[in-house]
């Protein structure tokens, strides 16, 4: 009794405190946001650490995303999914499409001020190609027979025509040749400029006045590093964080919309139901369909995602323009007696019993999974959740192929839709191991059409035909029921009030050069 | 009492010796392969067997440990595989953090829990006793992760005394690192403050109930003398010993509450190291805290001979 009487107590006091807690609010959160606009700085939220700051051993994506501001290569991206020149100031492809020619910018500098010459273009690029220093990303750059600097003309011959070589040579970011800090004080062109990093806490920019472009508008960014996704919202909501990326449905839903904008882009990726066709029952076209026809996108984008999302029909997402076929999106429309039939056809007409494998830290594909289990009980099959960390993922699923079903999000990281197309080769055609150059077929996909075509597409050198082509591989994945599409996830962005310019890509990166206080 | 401290230090060497093997071995046995952690779902295979290569992960484990092995007696703890800096870089300032906030709650519970024992021992008792064990249980029963939340709300946002998840500079300043290592310092000394006290209560009991202390006070000498001249030196050696163990637990609990607060000290690092499975800075960490941790024991150990002359000759306590 006595022991109640003061665990009630203790709890009370807790309680108040915590009001108490509460009551302090968004006077504070402004003036801190009217101290950063007016000082021109900006603070940004991340929530995971970035690696490796040397451009060529770089892996992780959030990394990349940050460091587009600070590294140029020849040519660079632009939010319309256009290859524009950057380093170099124009570029000629030759008829046969094995040589470029790109001219090298006037005035280009590097952040240290040393201006940029053919020398160390020549070095980034052979750095990035040669894998002794960069083996991480070797990239398609093994295509590159000879490079040879002409004066401002630097002139690149490759082994074969490729229609997709300013997609690669976008990520040979220029360095100052034999330099030796980047890891510690990364040196690039682009128009921030490295001044410092604190490991597992932040890493600030500076913009760089002597930039060749237009250059930036705020005067330093610092991305802070927070882990958990509780203390981004508080950082925003403390006057702490003026942006905060990638934010999901229900983060958003915390945060106070009277002092922030909530932008909303496409994360660029295909979030599907992976099936792993060379299982049964997977194998059956006829229960890859009834998948299909059983499993309503949009549901699972108004339950799971609160609406946010795109749906998609096969392995394209719309950011890639041209390359993306609308019309592939209600290929199936949601139908659970054709569902049911076509279960019946392939010899399970009482349903069956599978695993969808997530990785466990991302609660999206976790979300996602929950709801898919629950509509497929309406077929009869019963699916089972199987949570496992990502990096077990990775090994299990992804390269040894252990799995039935899985959950999860593929991404391209160059401008081209080959990424998202090649690795659906099958193995009989495209090789196995470390003999094989397009990506890993973890689904086991395996059709002789779709052979067919890619090696036509790999192979073409007009880019109409090309795109055509993979066009054709689209349909191809539709049509046979490689996976089961689910949507391109919504990218949530939270601005703060007062600050423009977000802009965004259909790559991942976040460009702070758009961004402005308005006066 | 050279040959023990010798056979003390040897017996070190062979702890961590054991503890850098099974950490290694663990990593051998979990599944997860650095090499595709790192490169996630873009990269072709040859990619990831490139960079495996780069890292020298398709040598053989014996090799491989074996080449760590020597790398560390030489005072080379290899290169981060995320950060591709030389671990002890990375780990060098967060090696500080920690051991700053483990001295000072270490400090907290020694200064405290001591002073509080006698004193719970000499006035405890009467009818407001029920009020001194309970507090002492809830106290014991308060998880350091708890206090962590609670204090950053009071003192965090509240009174806006420090700023939790913003860690000031070590050395730019100190002042402020300090108090911010403080509120961290007291969630981790609060449960062990409340288990020494009673620990240190009970022994004084117990030594109280001995036939020495009968022969004093039955020779004329007040309790209080007795106390303070023979049971106190008695009552040390297993408070003593029992604090050596304390901190292999602070250093436990350390990992929760460096994440809790936003302190970038060793824990968290450990933490994300391993999600990122970045070996290198994992095995190094690892072995440093066994290195602490056993260090702590041997301390204990030696204190101990030091006020118990019997110990000295192999005997042991109880």
């Amino acid at each position: 009794m006595r022991k109640k009487l003061m665990a009630i107590t203790l709890v009370t006091v807790m309680a108040l405190t915590l009001l108490a807690g509460c009551g302090k609010k968004t006077s504070d959160s402004q003036s801190k946001k009217n101290d950063r606009a007016a000082k021109n700085t900006l603070a940004v939220g991340v929530a995971q650490d970035f690696d490796s700051l040397d451009p060529d051993h770089m892996t992780v994506a959030g990394t990349k995303e940050i460091l587009f501001n600070v590294f140029e290569g020849l040519v660079k991206p632009n939010s319309e999914g256009e290859i524009v020149p950057a380093v170099a100031s124009e570029v000629e492809k030759s008829e046969d499409g094995k040589t470029y020619t790109f001219t090298l910018r006037e005035g280009v500098t590097f952040h240290n001020g040393d201006p940029v010459e053919m020398e160390d273009v020549i070095y980034s690029i052979n750095r990035r190609r040669d894998g002794k220093d960069a083996a991480a990303q070797l990239d398609a750059l093994s295509v590159i027979k000879k490079i040879k600097g002409d004066g401002n003309k630097l002139v690149i011959t490759l082994s074969e025509p490729s229609n997709e070589f300013l997609a690669f040579i976008m990520n040979a970011y220029i360095i100052p040749a034999d330099y030796k800090d980047l890891e510690t004080a990364p040196i690039g062109t682009g128009p921030y400029k490295f001044v410092s990093r604190k490991i597992q806490d932040s890493l600030v920019l500076e913009k760089y006045a002597d930039y060749w472009g237009e250059g930036g508008s705020i005067d330093k960014v610092t991305f802070k590093v927070l882990e958990k996704a509780e203390a981004l919202i508080t950082g925003l909501q403390s006057g702490a964080l003026d942006v905060v990326p990638h934010l999901s449905s229900d983060q958003i839903a915390q945060i106070d919309k009277s002092d922030f904008d909530i932008m909303e882009g496409n994360m660029n990726l295909v979030q599907a139901l992976y099936l792993n066709n060379a299982k049964k029952p997977f194998d059956d076209i006829r229960v890859r369909q009834a998948l299909c026809y059983a499993i309503d996108k949009q549901m699972v984008i108004d339950t799971g995602f609160d609406g946010y999302g795109t749906p998609l029909g096969t392995s394209m997402f719309p950011s890639f323009g041209k390359y993306y076929d609308e019309s592939l999106t209600d290929y199936y429309k949601p139908d659970i007696k054709k569902a049911k039939a076509l279960l019946k056809e392939a010899g399970y007409p009482n349903g069956f019993k599978m695993t969808i494998t997530v990785p466990s830290n991302y609660t999206p594909h976790v979300n996602a999974a929950t709801i898919l289990a629950e509509i497929l009980k309406e077929v009869g099959i019963t699916a089972t959740l199987e949570p496992i960390d990502m990096n077990t993922w990775l090994d299990k699923v992804y390269d040894k192929r252990q799995f039935q079903t899985t959950i999860t999000g593929l991404t391209s990281d160059n401008m081209t839709a080959r990424k998202l197309l090649d690795r659906f080769g099958s193995t009989k055609a495209f090789g196995d191991g470390d003999k094989r150059i397009v990506g890993n077929n973890f689904t086991n996909y395996s059709n002789k059409d779709y052979d067919k075509i890619l090696k036509k597409a790999l192979a073409a050198t007009d880019d109409e035909e090309q795109t055509e082509l993979y066009r054709q591989l689209e349909r191809n994945l539709t049509e046979n029921a490689a996976n089961v599409y689910l949507q391109d996830m919504a990218d949530l962005v939270a601005t703060r009030k007062g600050l423009s310019g977000l802009t965004f890509y259909p790559i991942y990166v976040l460009d702070i050069s758009t961004l402005k206080w308005e006066k | 009492m050279m040959k023990y401290v010798l056979k003390r230090i040897g017996m070190l060497v062979v702890t961590m010796l054991l503890v850098s093997f099974l950490t290694f071995l663990a990593f051998e046995l979990i599944s997860g392969d650095p090499a595709r952690s790192m490169l996630g779902t873009n990269a072709p295979s040859y990619q990831v067997d490139a960079l495996r290569h780069e890292l020298g992960l398709d040598q053989p484990f014996f090799l491989r440990y074996f080449k760590w092995l020597t790398g560390f007696f030489s005072g080379d703890l290899g290169i981060s595989y995320s950060y591709r800096q030389p671990v002890w870089d990375l780990i060098g300032s967060k090696l500080m953090i920690t051991i700053l906030l483990s001295l000072i709650s270490f400090a907290l519970i020694v200064i405290i829990s001591i002073p509080m024992g006698i004193f719970s021992y000499q006035w405890g008792g009467g009818p407001f006793e029920w009020i001194r064990t309970s507090f002492n249980q809830l106290c014991m029963a308060i998880p350091p992760f708890f206090t962590g939340i609670l204090l950053s709300y009071v003192f965090g946002i509240l009174f806006r005394v420090f700023s939790p998840g913003d860690f000031p500079d070590l050395y730019e300043e100190p002042g402020a690192a300090f108090l911010h290592l403080f509120f961290g310092a007291i969630c981790l000394s609060i449960p062990r403050i409340a288990m020494t006290t009673r620990m240190m209560r009970s022994t004084i009991v117990s030594e109280m109930n001995k036939a020495y202390v009968r022969t004093a006070i039955s020779r004329g000498n007040d309790r209080r003398s007795v106390l303070v001249t023979h049971v106190l030196k008695n009552s040390l050696t297993s408070v003593v010993s029992f604090l050596g163990q304390t901190m292999a637990e602070i250093l436990a609990a350390t990992i929760v509450v460096e994440q809790v607060l936003g302190i970038p000290g060793l824990g968290r690092f450990l933490v994300l190291s391993i999600a990122q499975r970045d070996y290198p800075v994992v095995q190094a960490i690892v072995v440093i805290l066994a290195f602490w941790v056993v260090l702590a024991g041997t301390l204990a150990d030696l204190i101990n001979q030091s006020i118990d002359p019997r110990l000295r000759l192999g005997g042991d306590l109880a």
